[in-house]
């Protein structure tokens, strides 16, 4: 459990630390700054490295300039000495005349006299006298060889020590031979020599084969360089040429200075170099470091917010600095306030009508749901306006909408203390928290409060409401059920005639789940083939037979039985499946007319709903083309209640049938809200009594004069007439005496199947011949 | 210079221009660089030896010390000869010789002061001054009369010589060779005149 947890945080650490600016950037300028001055250190340290060696070197030209004065000046006197002994006339005769001892004595005693280490006469023949001892025979050789060749002064290697000769030429006048002197260059000579130099460069006399090994390769004539290392010390090896006796067996002086000793003269200087590098680079991270934490701080803090806000908190900066990155803490806290405000706007579009402003059916859910949650009983009210739609249709929308307005506000004045919400159209539904008894008057007065009349846009409309209501928690435990549960008494009080409040019962429920399931069952009838048309005879009382049949619907469920059209036939027009329904009835219909004799028409209801959608004239069509009916053979009954809503609208509708061809007729004539005008409007081809006046006929006295007026009012208007309900032969009678066209009922004949027809023709036709 | 010119006819006379006769011997003598090499002394021992009698050089016995130099530079005298040494400079000179045919000093004599010298053995003296070291001067002791000495062209004419095989010496103060001379031997026919070129090995400039 903890291992994860520290494994997060680790890699969390490591992240932020890898992505951190400070970091970077401090690396960055402290690698740049080492890296300058390591170059600094470097070319300094070879450009001190160079002077050092051209110092050295310069001061090894500057000894071997030395060494060459000093030596010229040994050869000055050397030979000086050497002619005061040649040119002494005495010498020279005992050198004329060959007597070897005078020669040695004067030899000997002018070696003493000037301190030289050698003296010698070599006769210009090779023969030799004085210091000879000392001497191998080649050396004898060489020495005489470069006398000889004319050089009279040099360097000359003799055992194992360097010389210094000088010769001086005796004549007596001819060249007899030469006085020969050399001094011993030991050592010490040379090192007192060197400390005349600036720097002791360790001079030495070597031939050239005993030069150190990256010298050898001179001829002896030229400067050669070398560097070696030795003991640790770097070395500057120089071996210069001098004025050798024998320029076979030439000698080098050697000159050599340590770089290594050069350079530890400069080493304070780079060792303060480095000191202030490291300095400078420490400094320059620190530096770097706390200007790009400087820079890097307002950053992390608008990170910290943006990750706060986008977790839903409310997160500001503070703005500190006028530059780039304050401009953008600026920009980023007003970025925040504009899309918590937008935020706020979308939460309150989510949650509230448009157009009202009250809450919607989401929040209405949760506020149910809330008090469901706190325990707390409520009344649950859903209503709407009786006439709503109407007033939409004959004010318009912007009308509508402001009714809808004051709606809203005389429930919210109503309803103090209570949660009003719009659930869409003209529905809306308030929550209280009342008991069972107050809600009784919240939804009496809601009724009240909006049956008084409202002044719209200049316009005084009059609608009511109706009220369903459901408590809680008896009439459900959820905003789901509670709103059913209204709806559901909505529904009741509306079919309860309107303008009233119902409460929800357990029975409504058990009604609307029968109704459901009839639906379902009826959406399955048409395609399954369960409906079938039953056909009523009509009567022709003047023609003395059938002269029409009306098509009736007839429902067999599998399992339900017969089912009356009485139960089905409102919930196919309240669900709308009447449409398809009606458009099935049309076509067949039309189809099964069309197998009956000519003068036989099929008379087919239509039902309001059916009547005022815009598809009707061409099913018509379609059914007529179809099955080759004649138009006038199609007679469609329509009821005086299509006349209550519209009357512009049902009397262009009735035309534009009629313009097909068809007939129409009136059914149920005399009930409602008949309204003579309308015959004047509108040229039926038939009127229907309803039965109700048939029944009465053998009751009342008055009725058969009804009966009279309206087939008198008909034949006027060149309508014909039929009574519907004709049960016996009385009313017959009474029908035929009062001159009415065509009678239908169990009297004559009960609906019967389309198969039976032509039977029923042909006894008909039988019981006719009979009479 | 002038010397030169005085001795002139004596030189032309020995060489005999322009046509040589049967006896003649012409050397010409050069450095080992080919130039011509001048006061070469150059004796003849001819085949049957040399003729008795005395032996007497057209050029005289005089070596004159004058502008601090001996004049001539190499004079040829005939063994038991005496040379006078005159002196014409205003200086005085101190003449010496170490060489072995004669050792001898003539000390500090001045102005148109003159000694004498006899020389009594063969071979070459090398005078010296005491006094000028840069003087120098020599004096070849023959015993034969065929001697003479290169012109400035380095050319000898020897004449006279009996046919047969000559032993012809030639001497230089700077030859780089023992008693600065060298032997050759020529043929010389019966008639007509040997013509030869002598190359010769000297001392860089002593």
């Amino acid at each position: 459990m903890r291992l994860p947890v520290l494994q997060r945080r680790y890699r969390r650490a490591v992240l932020r630390l890898r992505s951190a600016l400070t970091v970077k950037m401090t690396l960055l300028y402290g690698a740049m700054f080492a890296a300058v001055m390591g170059v600094s250190l470097y070319a300094t340290r070879s450009a001190i490295e160079r002077y050092a060696d051209g110092a050295i070197r310069k001061e090894m030209t500057a000894g071997s300039a030395l060494f060459d004065r000093m030596t010229a000046l040994q050869f000055r006197q050397l030979a000086q000495a050497g002619t005061v002994l040649a040119s002494d006339f005495g010498f020279r005769e005992a050198v004329g005349t060959g007597d070897a001892p005078t020669i040695g004595s004067a030899l000997n005693s002018l070696k003493r006299r000037f301190g030289i280490d050698h003296a010698l006469f070599v006769g210009v023949d090779g023969s030799m006298a004085g210091d000879t001892r000392q001497l191998a025979a080649t050396e004898m050789t060489q020495l005489y060889d470069a006398l000889d060749a004319g050089r009279e002064q040099g360097i000359v290697r003799w055992g194992s020590h360097s010389h210094m000769v000088a010769a001086a030429p005796v004549r007596a006048p001819m060249l007899t031979g030469w006085v020969v002197f050399a001094n011993n260059m030991r050592t010490g000579d040379l090192r007192q020599m060197a400390r005349l130099s600036a720097a002791d460069l360790h001079p030495r006399l070597l031939p050239v084969a005993a030069l150190p090994a990256g010298l050898r390769a001179t001829s002896g004539a030229t400067t050669a360089t070398d560097e070696v290392t030795r003991g640790g010390h770097h070395m500057l090896v120089q071996a210069r040429p001098v004025e050798n006796l024998v320029p076979s067996a030439p000698q080098m002086l050697v000159l050599e200075y340590s770089l290594t000793r050069a350079m530890a003269a400069y080493s304070p200087i780079l060792t303060a170099l480095l000191l202030f590098g490291v300095i400078g680079t420490l400094l320059a991270i620190w530096g770097a470091f706390v200007m790009s934490r400087s820079l890097a701080r307002p950053i992390v803090a608008l990170e910290k917010a943006a990750r706060r806000v986008s977790s839903g908190e409310h997160a500001e900066v503070k703005v500190e600095t006028r530059d780039e990155v304050g401009r953008l803490a600026r920009s980023f806290n007003l970025m925040v306030n504009a899309v918590e405000a937008r935020e706020r706007q979308i939460a309150h579009m989510a949650f509230h009508d448009g157009l009202t402003g009250l809450a919607n059916r989401s929040l209405l859910r949760e506020q149910i749901a809330l008090a469901l949650q706190r325990g707390d009983g409520l009344a649950l009210f859903c209503l709407d306006l009786d006439n709503f739609k109407s007033v939409n249709d004959t004010l318009g929308h912007p009308t509508g909408d402001a009714l809808l307005c004051d709606v809203a506000a005389r429930l919210t004045e109503t309803c103090r203390g209570g949660f009003v919400a719009r659930l869409g159209g003209d529905e809306f539904a308030v929550i209280s928290a009342d008991g069972a008894g107050h809600a009784d008057q919240t939804g009496r007065a809601i009724v009240n409060a909006l049956s008084r009349p409202f002044q719209v846009n200049g316009h005084r409309i009059v609608t009511g409401a109706s009220v369903g209501i459901a408590l809680a928690p008896q009439d459900g435990d959820d905003a789901t059920s509670l709103l059913k549960n209204a709806d559901l008494a909505l529904y009741r009080a509306k079919q309860d005639g309107k303008n009233a409040h119902r409460f929800f019962e357990e029975a409504m429920d058990a009604e609307a789940q029968a109704r459901r399931a009839m639906e379902v069952d009826l959406h399955d009838a048409l395609r399954n083939g369960e409906l079938e048309l039953h056909f009523r005879p009509l009567f022709g009382l003047s023609q003395n037979r059938v002269t029409a049949f009306e098509a009736l619907l007839r429902w067999q469920h599998p399992t339900r039985g017969m089912v009356s059209p009485i139960q089905f036939i409102p919930l196919a027009e309240e669900t709308g499946l009447i449409i398809p329904i009606g458009e099935w009835v049309i076509h067949e219909a039309c189809r099964v007319a069309s197998t009956w004799p000519d003068h036989i028409r099929v008379a087919v209801n239509v039902s309001p709903v059916q009547f005022r959608s815009s598809t009707l004239n061409g099913i018509v069509l379609q059914a007529l083309a179809r099955s080759g009916l004649a138009p006038q053979r199609l007679e469609l009954e329509i009821t005086e209640s299509l006349f209550i809503d519209n009357v512009e609208a049902t009397l262009a509708s009735l035309h534009s049938l009629r313009a097909l061809g068809v007939r129409v007729a009136l059914d149920d004539f005399g009930t409602g809200y008949s309204s003579l005008s309308y015959l004047r409007s509108f040229p039926f081809d038939k009127l229907k009594i309803d039965r109700s006046f048939i029944v009465d006929l053998l009751a009342h006295e008055g009725a058969t004069a009804i009966i009279r007026a309206i087939t008198t009012l008909a034949d006027a208007l060149g309508i014909e007439t039929t009574a519907e309900g004709v049960e016996n032969s009385d009313q017959l009678e009474i029908l035929r005496a009062e001159g009415c066209g065509q009678i239908q009922g169990y009297f004559f004949s009960k609906p019967i199947p389309a198969r039976d027809v032509s039977a029923l023709l042909q006894k008909l036709d039988r019981d006719q011949l009979a009479a | 210079m002038r010397i030169l010119l005085s001795l002139l006819p004596v030189a032309t006379l020995a060489i005999g221009i322009p046509a040589a006769r049967a006896g003649d011997l012409d050397l010409k003598i050069v450095d080992a660089a080919g130039k011509p090499v001048s006061d070469a002394v150059v004796t003849v021992r001819p085949a049957g030896g040399v003729p008795a009698g005395p032996i007497r050089f057209p050029w005289g016995t005089t070596m004159v010390q004058e502008n601090i130099a001996f004049a001539p530079h190499v004079l040829i005298v005939p063994v038991g000869a005496t040379v006078r040494f005159p002196n014409h400079d205003k200086v005085r000179h101190h003449v010496y010789s170490f060489s072995k045919p004669a050792k001898f000093e003539i000390k500090l004599f001045g102005k148109d002061e003159t000694r004498s010298y006899t020389f009594k053995s063969v071979g070459a003296v090398a005078l010296g001054c005491n006094i000028h070291d840069q003087m120098s001067g020599f004096i070849k002791v023959v015993d034969t009369p065929f001697a003479a000495k290169s012109n400035a062209a380095g050319q000898v004419r020897i004449a006279g010589l009996a046919a047969g095989t000559a032993q012809v010496t030639i001497w230089h103060p700077q030859m780089k060779a023992k008693d600065n001379e060298q032997l050759i031997l020529v043929s010389v026919p019966g008639s007509g005149s040997v013509v030869k070129s002598a190359a010769v090995a000297l001392r860089a400039g002593r």
